[in-house]
């Protein structure tokens, strides 16, 4: 409009030339030339214009001729076309699925409408440019290309200022819906196979893209299949791409194109989502990869060809191509070359696919790593799709918030802690070779477990137990630490194998070509990867902090388990011991193998002094107590390297305590000047019981067995006379005689005196009855007592048992025994317990009075573990060795006894 | 039993008689601070009280870890036999560089202990080691009563003596007091 009135006012000069004539002529012909194009727009005849616009041309009109016309253009369009356009998708301003076919139909009738319509206007629009043509002052093409060009901007801004809020919305909707369609007919097709491909071929129409497809005609069988499957959806896509192609000339370019994007992103991500599920037994990367050529990438070559934007089919000069395009076309196994726009968008599905699955996997990443062996080829796509984003960092925040809501909690079972620890060690080894992200992810789990009691103890389990050591079942297979170890044994021995490649040239030169940098986060401080070997054990011990903690731990497990044992085979545990050497060196090891060695040697020993028994009673008459020599094994034991041992009083009955002392004597006589001393609480017997009507055979400790065969006599007990005879206090009494009572042998009934129980034998199986399942004959092996009975003082009992270890001494009855397996220990050197030092300052002071003592402990019983008891506790301790006969009490002073 | 580092059987005294320990020449370069000898000697206090031997012993008298009381019985079988002798330990603050001064605090009738109790023994004086210690020293000494070093001896009397072993048995046990109870 401006531009008409600078024309006008330019030609100000020439009013004054024009005679009233010509202006009459003028405003005449601006009259009928407007009259015409109006008609010409609404579809009526305009033969006159060409001689109107002549007329206004004539007098320099031209630029006012144009204005109007395009403004007459506009009027209609925006009156008409786009309000009539708009009308269609008035009704689907909500949104819904069920709208797709019906809305599919609309778009392309609307479009077609406002297409034939829009043509129309474009013919009229070329009429003029004739008439002005003819005229002969312009230059056709610049004048056409100006009119177009107005008129297009003209159509977009129009269209857009009416633009409906809801129309991208509905064009997301209508691509999504073609596409999923698409799709499903692809997996159809996929399925089904293509026999039918070269009937495919004839039916091929003449579209562009159908030549385009034939031009690869010396393809192999499997891609001209694949390419008479994707012709046969031609139709499918020359519709669409019509769609596409009548919103590009509507001015909807971008609109269009974010459309279909988003609904390929949309699809994909379902498709990954679909693919990937919770399933992580399967690699999924490779489908994906395989649907993104097949479905999308398909689907975009066809619309792009069929907007013809498929320009480089045959690039005169490859190197000069964008380096995206380098990619080789084995990628594309339909598409021989393909162009640039195609690849960019292969590697945008490719980069979206890769991080969906990879916060699809992160996200479930702890359930991954439960089921660790197990979900490795999950792993394995994360490790690449990690290695395509680069978002490790996702990976660590994700994965550490997920640790502490789901493992780190006080519910969680320290075992279940550990065994996941060590899963997720594993398989973050795979995605992340220099361990830098497991430091940051192992950090939290280490700290909390640090703060756990029980660590300690479940590492050394883990470490311990090989196969199927666990029975509660937790312990889950490949789990297990000790076959960690193997493998480290067997790497240490690859290591030297390694070493010799390395000197090979070529091996040098791989090795180096492989190389990898370090993760961006790795921290320089630690060395590169090549130092940073990520050792599950070393890990594992990291949590303690030191290995002599473990060590200990180990020690005082092996302790249990070897004097729970009723034969002499060691061999797993001198497996394990020499695997555990190789990792933590054989001088902290040295306790535990003197501990086995002392197994070997008792197994030894044992037979010998069997055998002076054999050579013995050759002679003399057999042994008259009826329990002879070979009923009892015997574990001896070095006690200055084992832990200390749980002590309790105990009276055994008499032809078993006889046999003990035989025993010793014989020991004494092979082994001159050392001693046994018996822990008679230690061991297992294995003894019958013969009732009236049945027999029971079991392997219980030595306490049951002892209170067991008071029964035989008599047969019934109070708890207080019951506890003096076997030795022990009534409160253990109770504790222990439990065993017997849950077994229905024994009932429980109130005495007289409100703290005196009565036990009382049952004789008959009738009682029993309510504890059916243990009738009649039947083996048991004692596991692990109620309450946790150990014969190792855990590690921090060690303290406090520390003043109860002294030997002791008692006669007892013994009914039915069968066997007996003892494997009670011998002291050869003792133990730095209070004991000694008391002795020790009593043999060169003579006598002490309680408190010198106390305060001489005190000051020189420093070691480990100090001595850090009562006054009362020491009287009680010292009362104690004087009932054994070892000191005298006199005027309140303690002497040796001579 | 094992046998005892630094117990040199056949030749207990090597030190000609009279000898004091005054080497001023060998001046104690070592000065070591007390925390480490106080470590020393409570770790073989700890050793000693293990090793369970029988016939010597010995612990701290009082409060001062630097004096100890130490007993030691007559081996078998020697003319000895059933005594029992106290002894006193006494550290230097340089020990183990320096050895400790030992005592008989009980008379003892022996060629190489003089009345005052003051024992000849060559590990005492200058084959000291520091690998030596309260638990060696004790076994030394247990052995040194039964093969006493006559050629030179602090006891004459006893060194003459000890050829008869009859007699010299009843004269052991007619000095014998045996220690107090109380001490």
């Amino acid at each position: 409009m401006e531009e008409s009135t600078l024309s006008l006012v330019s030609n100000l000069e020439i009013l004054d030339t024009l005679s009233a004539d010509s202006v009459q002529e003028i405003v005449g012909s601006y009259g009928s030339f407007c009259s015409a194009t109006l008609s010409l727009l609404h579809g009526g005849d305009a033969s006159d214009l060409f001689s109107h616009v002549q007329i206004l041309c004539k007098h320099g009109l031209l630029s006012l001729v144009r204005d109007f016309f395009l403004k007459s253009l506009e009027e209609a369009f925006e009156r008409n076309l786009a309000s009539k356009f708009w009308r269609h998708f008035d009704c689907y301003s909500i949104v819904g699925a069920n709208y797709e076919t019906e809305l599919q139909q609309v778009l392309c009738r609307a479009l077609e409408e406002i297409s034939l319509e829009k043509q129309y206007q474009e013919k009229c629009l070329l009429l003029l440019v004739r008439a002005l043509l003819l005229e002969g002052k312009t230059d056709s093409d610049v004048e056409r290309e100006y009119l177009f060009s107005k008129y297009q901007l003209m159509v977009s801004s129009v269209l857009m200022a009416t633009l409906p809020r809801h129309f991208p919305e509905l064009l997301h909707w209508y691509f999504k819906g073609r596409l999923e369609e698409l799709s499903t007919i692809m997996d159809g097709e996929f399925n089904v196979g293509g026999d039918d491909a070269s009937q495919d071929k004839d039916d091929m129409d003449l579209d562009e893209m159908g030549k385009m497809l034939h031009r690869n005609g010396a393809m192999d069988i499997d891609e001209s299949c694949l390419q008479g499957k994707f012709t046969e959806n031609n139709n499918f896509v020359k519709n669409i791409g019509k769609v596409v192609r009548d919103l590009r000339s509507l001015g909807f370019t971008s609109m269009t194109e974010d459309a279909y994007a988003s609904a390929i992103f949309l699809l994909l991500k379902a498709k990954v989502h679909d693919l990937a599920g919770d399933d992580y037994r399967a690699s999924v990367l490779g489908s994906i990869n395989e649907w993104i050529k097949d479905v999308p990438l398909q689907f975009l070559h066809a619309l792009l060809a069929y907007l013809g934007e498929t320009t480089s089919y045959y690039s005169p000069s490859p190197g000069l191509r964008s380096p995206l395009a380098s990619h080789p076309s084995a990628c594309y196994p339909a598409i021989n070359s393909p162009s640039e726009g195609l690849v960019r968008w292969h590697l945008r599905l490719e980069y979206f696919a890769y991080e969906t699955l990879q916060d699809l996997r992160i996200s479930k990443l702890f359930e991954i790593i439960v089921d660790y062996p197990d979900s490795s080829p999950a792993i394995e796509d994360l490790k690449q799709c990690l290695d395509y984003t680069g978002q490790h960092s996702k990976l660590v925040e994700s994965f550490i918030s997920a640790l502490r809501y789901r493992l780190l909690t006080a519910g969680a079972s320290t075992n279940d802690i550990l065994h996941q620890y060590v899963s997720t060690i594993k398989a973050l080894r795979t995605i992340d070779p220099a361990g830098v992200f497991l430091e940051a992810v192992g950090e939290p789990i280490k700290d909390y477990l640090r703060g756990r009691k029980d660590t300690i103890k479940c590492i050394v389990t883990m470490l311990t137990d090989g196969t199927g050591g666990n029975p509660n079942g937790s312990g889950i297979t490949g789990d297990s630490l000790l076959e960690e170890l193997n493998r480290d044994e067997e790497s240490q021995e690859n290591v030297g194998a390694d070493d010799d490649f390395n000197t090979d040239d070529k091996q040098a030169w791989v090795n180096a070509a492989s190389w990898v940098p370090d993760p961006v986060e790795a921290d320089p401080l630690k060395g590169s990867r090549n130092q940073r070997k990520v050792d599950i054990l070393g890990m594992i011990v990291g949590i303690i902090g030191s290995k002599d903690q473990l060590v200990n731990e180990y020690r005082v497990m092996l302790a249990e388990k070897l004097l729970n044992k009723s034969d002499y085979d060691i061999d797993s545990e001198i497996r394990t011991l020499e695997l555990l050497k190789i990792h933590f060196g054989e001088s902290s090891m040295q306790r535990c193998e003197i501990m086995l060695n002392d197994l070997i040697d008792s197994k030894r020993t044992n037979h010998n002094i069997k055998a002076t028994i054999k050579s013995d009673q050759t002679g003399s008459e057999p042994a008259e107590t009826g329990a002879s020599m070979d009923i009892l094994n015997a574990t001896i034991l070095s006690s200055n390297f084992w832990p200390p041992i749980q002590d309790e009083a105990l009276n055994v009955p008499e032809p078993v305590n006889q046999l003990l002392t035989d025993y010793a004597k014989r020991f004494h006589e092979i082994k001159t000047p050392r001693k046994l001393l018996w822990k008679k609480n230690l061991g297992t017997v294995k003894l019958e019981l013969q009732f009236e009507d049945r027999t029971m055979q079991l392997s219980v400790a030595p306490i049951h067995a002892a209170i067991i065969m008071q029964f035989q006599d008599q047969t019934s007990w109070t708890s207080s006379r019951l506890a003096t005879v076997i030795g022990v206090p009534v409160d253990v009494l109770n504790r222990r005689i439990n065993f017997w009572i849950s077994k229905g042998i024994l009932t429980e009934s109130l005495g007289k005196d409100l703290n005196d129980h009565v036990f009382t034998l049952v004789e008959g199986i009738v009682d029993a009855g309510q504890n059916s399942g243990n009738t009649g004959s039947c083996e048991e092996l004692l596991g692990g007592d109620e309450e946790g009975e150990r014969s190792v003082a855990s590690v921090e009992d060690q303290i406090r048992k520390e003043m109860t270890i002294y030997e002791l001494n008692s006669a007892l009855k013994e009914p039915a025994v069968k066997d007996m397996v003892f494997p009670p220990w011998i002291r050869v050197g003792g133990l730095i317990s209070p004991k000694k030092f008391i002795m020790g300052m009593l043999t060169n002071f003579g006598s002490m009075a309680l408190d010198r003592i106390h305060n001489t402990l005190k000051m020189f019983c420093v070691a480990d573990p100090p001595y850090d008891k009562s006054l009362q506790q020491l009287q009680s301790f010292l009362s104690g060795l004087v009932s054994e006969e070892k000191l005298e009490l006199r005027d309140g002073m303690y002497f040796l006894k001579k | 039993m094992e046998t005892v580092n630094g117990y040199q059987g056949n030749t207990p005294v090597a030190a000609p008689a009279g000898t004091t320990p005054s080497k001023q020449t060998v001046t104690a370069a070592k000065i070591v601070d007390t925390q480490s000898v106080l470590k020393r000697l409570q770790s073989e206090l700890m050793a000693l009280m293990m090793s369970g031997e029988s016939g010597i012993s010995a612990f701290p008298e009082g409060d001062n870890i630097f004096c100890w009381k130490g007993t030691i019985k007559g081996s078998k079988d020697t003319v000895f036999e059933g005594t029992e002798y106290k002894l006193s330990l006494s550290f230097p603050n340089d020990y183990p560089f320096k050895p400790p001064k030992v005592k008989f605090e009980t008379s003892c009738f022996h060629p190489n202990v003089d009345i005052y109790g003051n024992i000849c023994l060559d590990i005492l004086q200058d084959k000291w080691s520091s690998a030596y210690d309260v638990r060696t020293i004790l076994l030394s000494i247990q052995s040194l009563l039964g093969e006493p070093n006559i050629s030179s001896p602090l006891n004459t009397q006893a060194a003459q003596l000890w050829s008869n072993q009859q007699e010299y048995r009843k004269m052991v046990e007619k000095l014998y007091k045996p220690p107090s109870a109380t001490v």
